[in-house]
């Protein structure tokens, strides 16, 4: 029994999930709604799309801390684009961002693959540079809800799923379209396809992955130019949902977007996650996020509770790895 | 002559940087002029030196243990939040001032103790991957002065405190003489002591460490201890200098120490660099900074430079590196022939 509950974080986390849910029901009832549902997918549907490109990263032994610089980048220029050409079309953004985004990525790969340091640090210094070169060299002015293409804000509020109750009108965000995609192509990239086996083996061994014949050189080509596209869409998708585009909002939440990786059981040496997982911790923070209110704590408790969950879940699953190496007599620190 | 001539030999790196140091200031004396180096600019730069250089140097100790520790910045403020609590009268209310400052201090440096402890737990006995473990700390840390702050500053402490981040020694300010000391001594620890020697074994290979009596898990214990106590005095120093307590201050510090320590010739793999590099590493930062100041650049454009200068910085590394082992090799091929 306690072998199964250890061995999936999935369950761990689906058994949180329910039993907070259930805790806050009792507490407050208004929670207990599908309208609750259809916002925390609202409001948690930007970083699922970018969480599912970390999830490639992590699980390719790397990680990306510029992600949400690159959203911007990408969002911010496409808009910009849109307003100077005048194409008021969807699809037009989410194609020019996303490239921005796999061209930053590949950037990004480049320059972790021939300077071999920890990605951190490097993706920490272009998470500033691609920042700095977007605010300094293309502009830094906020591009408000009444200057910006009507398009992207029917999209922002565009739903595929409406009906009507006594409680007012409910409707699934469009957004959830993309969420979908990425959930499914990063699972199929990474289940079904030999360079989602890449990843995992460069995650899991450098030196067994190069000598069983991937190219770690391609693999991070691949996994950052992935996280970058991703990035890229998800720019498109937060300026559409926040009916505006300002030069300096996302920068700085990329942490929260690591914690659900790790809270979802994403090992950050690489080699070890799921998509489930990483849906699961980002939802877990959201439900926190939107919960608190409902239980009578303000919003500044956030960063205690997810700390929290962060820490034991990043515990616990070192411990077992830790363990499990002192068995076979492996002594990594 | 001959002695600098040996001094330069001995660490090429550390001689290169204090030479790119000398080269800006003496730049930017004839670029700013009286503004770069009048008393009052000089005095500033002081000022705002060792609340940074502390931080620096715990990321300093993070590195050269091939780890790293995101957590320094949230601990300093969480312990600054501690002792302006204790300070203002909200904890402990109805004490007199010197008993309130002894508390506080006390206090600030005990919580300091805790959470380099727990990060120390954490990486040592649990293994945890030191980025990531940090990382939730960090965020928890942060957690506890937000539910307790509320996100607000804590403003108000008694002037007997305030007194030490402003006080003079000679016309230099009593934090920077501070941060000397401590600098000093941590590069005495480094290059003299067993446990300097240890550090740098530790960090170049651990589980060669290991198997040479070394105990890993209280030694990163310790060195992870180190790090909190460093961040606990930039706490205490941050909230003495700016007379408040808030979550969320110096958030660029967290690049701006990694920086330094690259550019202080720390390597992030650990087992290399010199406290001496990282200082002058923070003087270089310090009087960039005051440039920038002066020529009233946006967050944005420090931004920019920032995040060039660790780019460029890691890049030029990595080739004096490659140099370096080409000519190895290269000189281990020519004995082999002969």
């Amino acid at each position: 029994m306690k072998r199964v509950l250890i061995n999936g974080p999935e369950k761990i986390l689906i058994a949180i999930i329910l039993l907070y849910s259930i805790f806050v029901t009792i507490v407050n009832p208004s929670f207990l709604s599908l309208m609750t549902l259809f916002d925390i997918i609202r409001s948690a549907s930007c970083t699922m799309v970018v969480a599912m490109g970390l999830l490639v990263v992590m699980l390719s032994g790397g990680i990306d801390v510029s992600f949400m610089s690159v959203a911007l980048f990408g969002g911010y220029v496409s808009t910009l684009l849109m307003m100077q050409t005048g194409i008021n079309n969807i699809a037009f953004p989410f194609i020019v961002s996303t490239l921005i985004g796999i061209a930053l990525g590949l950037c990004n790969a480049l320059l972790v693959h021939w300077l071999r340091l920890p990605a951190f640090i490097i993706t920490l210094g272009t998470q500033n540079l691609f920042h700095g070169i977007m605010t300094t060299f293309i502009s830094d002015s906020t591009i408000g809800s009444g200057i910006l293409p009507s398009s992207l804000g029917r999209f922002g509020s565009a739903a595929i799923l409406q009906f009507e109750t006594e409680s007012g009108l409910m409707s699934l965000t469009a957004s959830f379209v993309p969420v979908a995609a990425a959930v499914v192509l990063t699972w199929f990239i990474i289940n079904r396809t030999m360079i989602g086996r890449g990843v995992v083996a460069l995650g899991n061994s450098e030196e067994s992955a190069v000598r069983a014949g991937f190219s770690p050189l391609k693999i991070r080509l691949f996994v950052y130019a992935y996280i970058g596209a991703l990035a890229g869409i998800m720019g498109v998708m937060y300026i559409a949902q926040v009916r505006a585009a300002y030069p300096n909002k996302l920068v700085g939440d990329e942490l929260m977007v690591i914690a659900g990786a790790v809270i979802g059981g994403t090992k950050s040496t690489g080699g070890q996650g799921k998509v489930l997982g990483v849906l699961l911790g980002t939802l877990v923070i959201y439900l926190l996020n939107s919960t608190l209110i409902l239980l009578g704590l303000s919003s500044s408790w956030n960063d205690l509770f997810v700390g929290a969950l962060l820490v034991i879940s990043v515990a616990i699953t070192s411990y077992q790895t830790r363990v499990k190496n002192r068995k076979n007599l492996i002594f990594t620190e | 002559m001959k002695r600098i001539k040996r001094l330069i030999a001995t660490d090429k790196n550390l001689a290169i940087l204090f030479a790119v140091l000398l080269l800006v200031m003496v730049v930017f004396a004839f670029v700013f002029g009286d503004s770069m180096y009048s008393a009052r600019n000089l005095r500033s730069m002081a000022y705002q030196i060792p609340e940074f250089g502390f931080l620096a140097l715990g990321m300093m100790f993070s590195f050269m243990i091939g780890g790293i520790d995101l957590s320094v910045i949230a601990n300093a403020n969480t312990t600054g939040i501690f002792a302006a609590m204790i300070l203002t009268g909200n904890w402990f209310p109805g004490l007199s001032e010197g008993t309130a400052i002894l508390l506080a201090v006390c206090v600030a440096m005990a919580s300091a103790v805790v959470f380099g402890l727990f990060n120390g737990f954490m990486v040592a006995k649990l293994s945890a991957n030191p980025l990531i473990a940090t990382l939730g700390t960090m965020t928890l840390y942060t957690g506890i002065g937000m539910a307790l702050t509320g996100g607000r500053g804590i403003t108000g402490l008694p002037e007997a405190f305030t007194a030490f981040g402003t006080a003079e020694v000679f016309g230099v300010p009593l934090i920077f003489l501070l941060f000397l000391v401590v600098a000093v001594a941590l590069a005495f620890f480094l290059g003299k002591t067993g446990f300097g020697r240890k550090l740098y074994l530790f960090g170049g290979n651990p589980t060669a460490a290991r198997f040479s009596a070394i105990n890993n898990e209280r030694f990163t214990i310790g060195v992870f201890l180190v790090i909190a106590i460093l961040s606990g005095i930039s706490g205490l120093i941050i909230i003495s200098r700016v007379n408040s307590a808030k979550v969320g201050y110096g958030d660029t510090y967290l690049l701006q120490a990694m920086l330094v320590c690259v550019i202080g010739g720390i390597h992030p793999d650990g087992g290399r660099g010199k406290v001496a590099g990282v200082v002058c590493a923070i003087l270089l930062m310090q009087v960039l900074s005051s440039a920038f100041t002066i020529l009233r650049l946006s967050p944005y454009a420090k931004k920019l430079i920032w995040g060039t200068i660790l780019i460029l910085v890691m890049g030029l590394n990595y080739l004096s590196d490659k140099q370096v082992k080409k000519r190895r090799m290269r000189a281990m091929q020519a004995k082999a022939l002969n």
